[in-house]
Parts: C-alpha cells; structure tokens; sequence
C-alpha cells in the first residue's frame, strides 16, 4: 500500500505556472499527485522522485470534444491526469523533451495570452458581474449605515476590496505579460 | 476579407502560418506537428496546447475546417478564406524576406 499524504495549497487564477512548478517539486521529491478537492486539498501517493514536467490549460472549449482533446496531448507525450475547476492537468517527463523543445504546452506566447483571455473570460466575467450586480449596490447601501449597523458594512467593504484586488491582480498579470511579448 | 480577420491573422503567429500551410491537404493537429518538425529539421516542435488552441480558434474564424473524425482525432482541411489568408502572410512574408536581402547585401 502506497504511502500518501495531503496538502492544503491555494493558487490564484494567475497562478497556474505556480501551481505546475510545485507539482514538479514534489515529483521531484517522490510525491506524484492523484488528485486535488476543493478548495486546495493536494493529494500525492508515494513514487520513486523524478522530473516530471507539470502543466495546467484552461479551456472550455475542450468539454465538448474531451477525447479529441486529450487525445492531442498524447500524441505529443502528455498524460492527462483530471480536470479540477475547469483547468485540465497533464504531465510529460523531462527526459521525453527533445533538443530544442520547450518544457511546455505552449509553443509561443500567442498562446499562453490566448489562455490568460479564456481565464478571464471564464472566471472574472462571472465575478465582474457579482460584483456589479450586487458587491457595489450593497457595498453602497450599507455604507451609509457604518455607524449603526457596522457589521454588513464592513462585510461589504471587505467583499469589495477583495473583488477590486482579484481583477487588479489579475489585470497586472495579463498587461505585463501582454507588453513583454510586444502585443 | 473581414476586416477582423485581417487584424487578428496578418501578420500570423509561425504556429498559425504552419497550420494553414499543412492543412492544404486534410490532416490532424499531431500530423502537423510532425511535418513541422521535418520541414524544419526539429527546429520548430509545436506544442498541444497552443495547437488545440490555434486549430479551434481558425475553425471558428472560418480558416479550416473539420472534415472528417478518425481515431478520436479531428481531420481538418483549409478553406478558400484560409487560403485568401495564407496569401496574404505569405506576400507579406516574401516582401520582409526581400527587403531584408536588399538591405543587407
């Protein structure tokens, strides 16, 4: 019985490249990930280590022709392990990368921005629309009742400044990406 | 021609360029990847995530299209638009190439 063991991350919807990187650590370290539940509970089983390329795609679009989907990124060496919140996680080992190929699945950064658009496309639009449609006329009524009703104010004020911190967060990462590939 | 898809496909990414120069005759996204890969003596080795990303974003635009499923793979051909736009990069393309010869010699 393989040795198992769970840990607890959280990664930002910026973070994908993050999350790959660790993922190789711990098959660096002897940890191969079997599955990941929500909200960031990582769970690896025990392996011999080895460097093992991780990587995360975000796309829709691939819902509707799964086979065809995974099946391109076996034909170029990727396994498919599971799809978690709608990103598909695949692995290659490092020694299957020939001469000039780049440890990714992306071969140019059309791309990788081409992804960062169905991210936020995906993901910030629904929280965009939270956060007009009810963070901001909340945020607004409750505040003018700070003084007497403090608790749903300053919930309010905390749900928008987080709101306000995910789309600037985001809105960095996708711009200073954009301006380093010349776009 | 739209004008969107002169903005979003000249000038082209190499990856788009090769795709739509493979697919003058039917073929699957790996297919491509391994043409490309002799067309430029390993040089360039094309990538699933950006292939997948590319071949749904030029079937959307009307650029190719699917003609047929063999083995849980999608056979793609170009279409007349493709090839329009494959034109145009590729006159685009001899222009630099021209220029840059001149320029340089």
């Amino acid at each position: 019985m393989k040795e198992k063991k769970t840990e607890f991350k959280i990664f930002t919807i910026s973070q994908y490249e993050k999350e790959a990187a660790y993922l190789r650590r711990m098959r660096q370290s002897g940890w191969k990930i079997t599955a990941i539940r929500f909200p960031g509970f990582y769970t690896f089983e025990a392996c011999e280590p080895e460097d093992v390329v991780y990587q995360l795609d975000y796309n829709r679009d691939s819902a509707a022709n799964k086979e065809e989907y995974v099946q391109m990124f076996a034909d170029c060496g990727w396994n498919y392990l599971f799809d978690f919140v709608d990103y598909s996680y695949f692995c290659k080992p490092a020694a299957a990368f020939q001469g000039a190929e780049e440890k990714s699945i992306f071969c140019d950064d059309a791309s990788r921005l081409d992804m960062m658009k169905r991210i936020a496309l995906g993901r910030l639009l629904p929280l965009f629309v939270i956060f007009t449609a009810i963070i901001l006329p909340q945020f607004w009524m409750h505040f003018y009742t700070l003084d007497t009703h403090p608790v749903m104010g300053i919930m309010y004020i905390a749900l928008f400044v987080l709101y306000c911190v995910i789309f600037l967060v985001y809105g960095i990462h996708y711009y200073t990406f954009k301006k380093k590939i010349g776009k | 021609m739209d004008a969107h898809i002169k903005k979003v496909y000249v000038p082209m990414t190499e990856t788009g360029f090769y795709i739509l120069l493979c697919l003058r005759q039917p073929g699957h996204g790996y297919g491509i990847v391994q043409q490309v890969r002799k067309m430029t003596n390993e040089e360039l080795v094309l990538a699933p995530g950006t292939m997948y990303g590319s071949l749904s974003k030029m079937e959307k635009d009307g650029l190719i299209r699917c003609i047929a499923e063999e083995e849980k793979r999608k056979i793609y051909q170009i279409t007349d638009l493709g090839t329009e736009v494959l034109e145009l990069e590729l006159k685009r393309i001899e222009r630099l190439y021209q220029n840059a010869r001149e320029a340089l010699s």
